[in-house]
C-alpha cells in the first residue's frame, strides 16, 4: 500500500506528460462546427455569374455537394483549387461560397460584381474551375450562419440539405480520404 | 515653457483613446451590455482574443451583429446563444457546465478534498505517535526517578543544603 502510494505523484506527471504531449500535435483551428447534423442554414444569395439569379437552401438539396468558402484574396483557398478542380473531374460535386470581405467605404471601396466576376474568372482560369456555380455572399451572412471562421472552409451537405463533415483549412491529397469516405457514404445511399 | 510642451504631450495622448470605434447607444445599460459581451465572446479566428480586441473579419462581424441584437433589445444570454448555435461553445469564455467540461470543477474540488484526507490523516497519525511514544523505557526509568524522589523528599532537600 505504502509503494503503490509512493508511485502516485510518477503516474501523475506521465499522466500530465502524456496530455501536454498530445497537445502538442492538436490543431486548435480544428473546431467541431455547432451545425453538425443540422440543416443549412436558410439563405438568398446570388449567383456569382450570373447575379440576376438567386439560390435557396431547398435549390441545392437532391444529392451531396461540397460547400467551399473561399476567396481570390485568400492565398491558401487557391492553392486548393488544382486539387478541388481534379475531384469535380472525378465527378465530385463542389459548391462555391464567395467570401467577399469588408469594404472601407472610408477608403472609396465599393463592391462592384463586374470587377468581382472579372477577377474570379481568371482566377479560375489560371487555376482550374471546381465549382459547378458559386454563391456570392456579400455581407457574410450564410458565412455568419454557418459559422465560418475564415477562409478556406468546406462543408459536407447530403442529399437532404444536413451538414455531415465540416473540414478547416485546405483540402489536399493527405487529408482527402477521410473526406472521400464520407462523401462515398452519402452518394451510395 | 516646459509645462507648455508637457501640456502638449499629454493631449497628444488623448488621441489613443479615439481610436476606438465609435457605435450611438441610445441607452446606457445597452452600452453597457454591449461591452460586457464583446469582452466576453471569443474570436473563433484569433483565439484567445476576445472580439472586442481582435481585427478579424469574423471579429468585426460579431461584434456589428452583437450590437444590431444589443439595439434590437435582447439580453445577455439571446446574444450568446445566438452567437453559440453559429460558433459553438468555443466562442464564449465561459465553458457551459457538460459531462465533457465536469471536470474543470471537479477536479480542483477532488483536490482540495483529497489534500484535506491527506492532512488530516497525517495529523491523526502524528498525534497517535505521540501518545504511543509516552509509556517508552525512558519514561518508565523517568518516572522512577521521580517516584523516588518524591518518597524521599527530605533527603534530596538535605542534600541540597550545605
Amino acid at each position: 500500500m505504502r509503494k503503490l502510494l509512493f508511485f502516485i505523484p510518477f503516474i501523475m506527471f506521465v499522466a500530465l506528460s502524456v496530455f501536454l504531449f498530445s497537445g502538442l500535435f492538436s490543431d486548435p483551428r480544428q473546431l467541431d462546427s455547432a451545425l453538425m447534423e443540422r440543416q443549412v442554414p436558410k439563405f438568398q444569395l446570388p449567383d456569382l455569374m450570373q447575379p440576376s439569379k438567386i439560390w435557396t437552401a431547398a435549390e441545392l438539396k437532391g444529392q451531396p455537394y461540397f460547400l467551399n468558402v473561399w476567396g481570390t484574396w485568400c492565398p491558401t483557398c487557391n492553392a486548393e483549387l488544382g486539387f478541388l478542380t481534379e475531384l469535380r473531374q472525378q465527378g465530385v460535386r463542389i459548391v462555391g461560397l464567395y467570401y467577399v470581405q469588408p469594404l472601407d467605404a472610408a477608403f472609396g471601396e465599393t463592391f462592384d460584381i463586374n470587377a468581382l466576376q472579372q477577377e474570379v474568372q481568371k482566377k479560375l482560369a489560371e487555376q482550374g474551375d471546381p465549382y459547378q456555380f458559386n454563391l456570392v455572399d456579400e455581407h457574410r451572412t450564410l458565412i455568419f450562419d454557418l459559422g465560418v471562421s475564415g477562409a478556406p472552409e468546406t462543408f459536407l451537405v447530403d442529399a437532404d440539405g444536413v451538414i455531415r463533415a465540416h473540414h478547416v483549412g485546405d483540402i489536399n491529397p493527405q487529408n482527402w480520404p477521410e473526406l472521400a469516405q464520407a462523401y462515398q457514404q452519402l452518394v451510395r445511399k | 515653457m516646459r509645462l507648455i510642451t508637457m501640456l502638449l504631450c499629454f493631449v497628444w495622448c488623448l488621441q489613443l483613446w479615439a481610436t476606438e470605434e465609435i457605435l450611438p447607444f441610445s441607452d446606457p445599460t445597452q452600452q453597457a451590455l454591449f461591452r460586457e459581451l464583446t469582452h466576453e465572446l471569443r474570436c473563433p479566428k484569433c483565439q484567445n482574443q476576445n472580439i472586442a480586441d481582435s481585427h478579424a473579419v469574423v471579429a468585426v462581424d460579431m461584434r456589428r451583429k452583437t450590437y444590431e441584437l444589443v439595439q434590437q433589445g435582447q439580453n445577455k444570454d439571446q446574444v450568446i446563444d445566438y452567437m453559440k448555435t453559429r460558433y459553438g461553445d468555443f466562442v464564449h469564455y465561459k465553458p457551459p457546465v457538460q459531462w465533457s467540461t465536469i471536470w474543470l470543477w471537479l477536479l480542483p474540488a477532488l483536490l482540495l478534498f483529497g489534500m484535506l484526507i491527506f492532512v488530516l490523516q497525517k495529523n491523526r497519525q502524528q498525534q497517535t505517535s505521540v501518545i504511543e511514544t509516552e509509556p517508552s523505557s525512558l519514561d518508565a526509568e523517568l518516572q522512577a526517578m521521580i517516584d523516588e524522589v518524591a518518597t524521599k523528599p527530605d533527603t534530596v532537600a538535605g542534600d541540597k543544603k550545605p
